[in-house]
């Protein structure tokens, strides 16, 4: 029986069938025999949220143009239909040609965050693949490669991948696959392959790395074979503005999470709030202009006959042609009817005109990331936002109709104390005051304070990645403080497991030793591990038991300046000794100014030879 | 205004489409064809389409029924048809477009075939024939007010039931509408109740949508 034929028998035995089955108006179909090199672009969760991630449909995009190159798309199937797959040996394929990964020359996943590390073993394992790179033969075939964020530490995935790429992979990806083309042809084997793939920048081939450890646990040094490089910088396109992006998107049929065009407006950000890894591994900021940000939303809304579109940054509203583009893009949107959504926009610099834009185009909450409940605390962690322009925004929002607002806050950032949990309270309870002080506000219905706690996860390439990470117990103290201090309905609050969290460090800043017992967790079930219904902290606390991981190594430990991290060989353009410096400057609750006011010298700019702002 | 009612097919892989997800993908298509389609006049203006009947999921059909308002009274029926065609996922496709002729309130019954997959199609066949030939056939039907058990005897017409060398099939005409919709796997559910030889479902197909005197829906 075919695949198909194999798929379909059970497919209406199974939530959202449509997911399984592709066929979905934008997807690219090839002839096969006229392919050279195939892509299985695999996302670490469901297609509901694997769907949505702008990254791949860029990838995607961009390797399908090429004619001798087939990308297709696979995601992590649901619980009833994995059930299916392993009853029913349907080994896991990709949704264009329905054809199995394990055919692929190429597989390639997102590391989005680390929650969805375990679910990696698993689609490898269901692909029929064995897991660790080591046990998957030498043959130039099955290259399992990962790129995204997480790729900056990928130390605790080393032992199951051939490549990681480091930075943005609008070029290295084609170049890697022109590379293995070329090889294949002259029958060269893995190994081969690999020792040329790894000059190319970029390319990072962990089998020619190892390390030698510490009685105390930490590393010693670093050993490169193989003629490796020392260092692997990361990728970055120099021109963003006619950087590559895709004239449509595959639109799907079920409701995904971002169901919507996605317009990427700038990379990188100038704000440097010191727990932020995006804020520093997306560096140098570059932005497109607001011509090409109109052409491509029209372009795509066109094709894919989405109404709702959506920009997509770290900080929308540090564009340097915020207000001409927005008033551009409304100017299409509204006649179209196209609903336009801003999502990132800061505190800060959120003017009365940006309001007036906005409420045109969406009637929904108003979301802060204020983070920090004192000014103190928000000096620490560089988020350069004071009380004055919080209460600034809240007085424009409710004079504008708004009457809810969401505050982010996070907890267990470094030198806090109960004063500064309170001081999430007190400040909910001042915009409350507010929100009533105001002549012209609202009428008919109270204001709504919405704190959503979250659980600090230092991060590598943050000013914070040397810092340790709040106990347990430590943030169930602080949680059950900050309820205790709310005492209005007029404010909800939600927060996190500590335990995710706490997952979610080892996981960002662990080793290559950990390899094994994220392998063993597998092995006791650990999959959708980002979903609360399938998250078994106990069995991951029995994975590192096993293979003797003192988690508090990783979660609980300052890690020192001069300790040799375990992503210091790989080279984020941003310095060791800016991030040394600026965890200095944050313990002494100074801030930093942002990237347009004053450079503060993080080395992007020599690196990449160029000023930032030009 | 133009009022019209385009007869779309529903086939292969776009079977698995939900018909929650099938009004937002038409919506899309609609988008994407640029054709200048009708918006309600409301505080929320949106395109007006309707689809006359529901499809089952995992149901094939080349009779599917779909109606809107084109603003535009010099477009022809062909043009509208190959715009949206130009830009339909895989498996739908417009057949043809016409002026509305009736009201959706005067489709009856739909005409639907399946075949049963078996091992003994005879035995099969047989305990097929006793089913058709009860009394009544009384099965448990979900509605919206619980579960009640209703015969759809009466309401049943069998077409055609022939058997093959590995499967019974069958041709059944079943209410439709606005007032009674029966679904064929009633009949199959009601058939795996009796006892009968076992059997897997499968192809079940619209064939058509029927006004109560048997002529096709316009």
């Amino acid at each position: 029986m075919e695949l198909k034929d194999k798929i379909e028998k059970h497919l209406l035995e199974v939530q959202k069938p449509s997911r399984y089955i592709g066929g979905e108006v934008g997807s690219v179909i090839k002839d096969k025999s006229k392919v050279d090199v195939r892509f299985a672009f695999c996302f670490p969760d469901t297609y509901d949220i694997g769907m949505s991630h702008l990254g791949m449909k860029i990838l995607y995009s961009l390797t399908n143009e090429r004619e001798n190159y087939w990308c297709e798309r696979c995601f992590a199937p649901s619980e009833d239909f994995e059930a299916i797959m392993r009853e029913n040996d349907i080994p896991l394929y990709a949704l264009e040609s329905l054809d199995p990964i394990k055919d692929f020359d190429f597989i390639g996943f997102t590391l989005q965050y680390e929650l969805s590390y375990a679910n990696i073993l698993n689609m490898l394992d269901l692909a029929g693949l064995p897991v660790f790179a080591a046990d998957r033969g030498d043959e130039l075939t099955n290259i399992v490669v990962a790129g995204g964020p997480c790729v900056c530490n990928p130390e605790p995935l080393a032992d199951f991948f051939d490549i990681f790429i480091l930075g943005e992979g609008e070029e290295v990806n084609l170049e890697l696959m022109d590379l293995y083309w070329e090889m294949k042809q002259q029958g060269a084997t893995k190994t081969e392959f690999l020792r040329k793939a790894c000059h190319i920048e970029g390319i990072y081939v962990p089998r020619f790395y190892s390390f030698v450890y510490k009685e105390d646990g930490t590393i010693e040094r670093l050993v490169v074979s193989d003629g490796a490089p020392e260092v692997v910088r990361k990728r970055i396109i120099k021109d963003f503005d006619s950087v590559y992006y895709p004239d449509n998107f595959v639109v799907p049929f079920t409701e995904i999470v971002h169901d919507r065009v996605s317009v990427e407006v700038l990379r990188g950000c100038i704000r440097g709030c010191r727990f932020c890894q995006a804020g520093f591994i997306y560096r140098p900021f570059r932005e497109k202009h607001t011509d090409t940000i109109c052409k491509e939303t029209k372009c795509l809304c066109e094709n894919t006959g989405y109404d709702e579109v959506s920009l997509a940054s770290l900080s929308t509203s540090d564009h340097s042609e915020i207000d001409p583009m927005l008033t551009q893009l409304i100017e299409y949107t509204a006649a179209e009817r196209i609903n336009l959504s801003l999502p990132s926009l800061r505190v800060d610099n959120f003017s009365e005109s940006l309001l007036e834009k906005i409420k045109k185009v969406r009637k929904s909450g108003l979301t802060f990331a204020a983070e920090g409940g004192t000014q103190r605390l928000r000096d620490v962690i560089n988020k350069n936002v004071s009380e004055e322009e919080i209460m600034n925004t809240c007085t424009i929002a409710f004079k504008g109709g708004y009457s809810a607002v969401k505050l982010y806050f996070m907890m267990g950032l470094p030198t806090e104390t109960d004063e500064d949990i309170v001081g999430i309270a007190d400040l909910a309870n001042r915009i409350i005051d507010l929100f009533y002080s105001i002549e012209d506000r609202p009428k008919g219905r109270g204001v709504q304070i919405s704190i959503s706690c979250a659980t600090f996860v230092p991060k590598p390439f943050t000013p914070f990645q040397f810092e340790p990470q709040d106990t347990r117990e430590m943030i169930e103290h602080k949680q059950k403080l900050l309820l205790d201090s709310v005492k209005t309905k007029k404010i909800k609050v939600s927060y996190h497991d500590p335990n995710v969290s706490q997952l979610e460090v080892i996981l960002a800043k662990g080793d290559r030793r950990l390899c094994k017992a994220i392998y063993a967790a597998w092995k006791k079930g650990c999959k959708f591990d980002s979903w609360e219904e399938y998250f078994h902290f106990d069995k991951w606390v029995e994975a590192f038991e096993e293979c003797g991981i003192d988690t508090s190594f990783y979660a609980n430990r300052r890690f020192e300046y001069d300790e040799i991290l375990p992503w210091d060989h790989l080279d984020y353009l941003v310095s060791k000794e800016f991030f040394i410096r600026e965890n200095k400057t944050a313990h002494n609750a100074v801030t930093t100014p942002n990237c347009r006011l004053r450079c503060s010298g993080c080395g992007v700019n020599k690196k990449v030879g160029r000023d930032c702002f030009c | 205004m133009l009022r019209v009612r385009a007869t779309f097919k529903k086939t292969g892989r776009a079977k698995y489409i939900s018909h929650l997800d099938l009004n937002r993908c038409m919506l899309r298509t609609f988008r994407r064809s640029g054709l200048p389609i009708w918006y309600t006049e409301g505080f929320n203006p949106h395109p007006y389409y309707a689809f006359a009947l529901a499809l089952s999921l995992g149901f094939e059909s080349e009779c599917e029924i779909l109606d809107f308002n084109i603003t535009d009274d010099n477009m022809s029926m062909e043009e509208i048809r190959d715009r949206l065609n130009a830009v339909m996922p895989e498996g739908m496709g417009i057949i043809k477009v016409e002026i509305q002729v009736q009201k959706i309130t005067a489709i009856a019954k739909a005409e639907y075939s399946f075949s049963l997959m078996t091992d003994s199609p005879e035995k099969l066949m047989e305990d097929v024939k006793k089913l058709i030939g009860s009394e009544e056939i009384l099965i448990e039907k979900k509605t919206k007010k619980g579960i009640k058990t209703v015969d759809i005897k009466p309401d049943m017409e069998i077409i055609s039931c022939e058997q093959t060398d590995c499967s019974v099939d069958i041709v059944m005409r079943l209410p439709a509408g606005t007032q009674t919709n029966y679904n064929p796997t009633l009949f199959v559910e009601a058939l795996k109740n009796s006892g009968a030889q076992p059997f897997e479902a499968e192809k079940f197909v619209r064939r058509a949508i029927l006004c109560a005197d048997d002529t096709i829906f316009k």
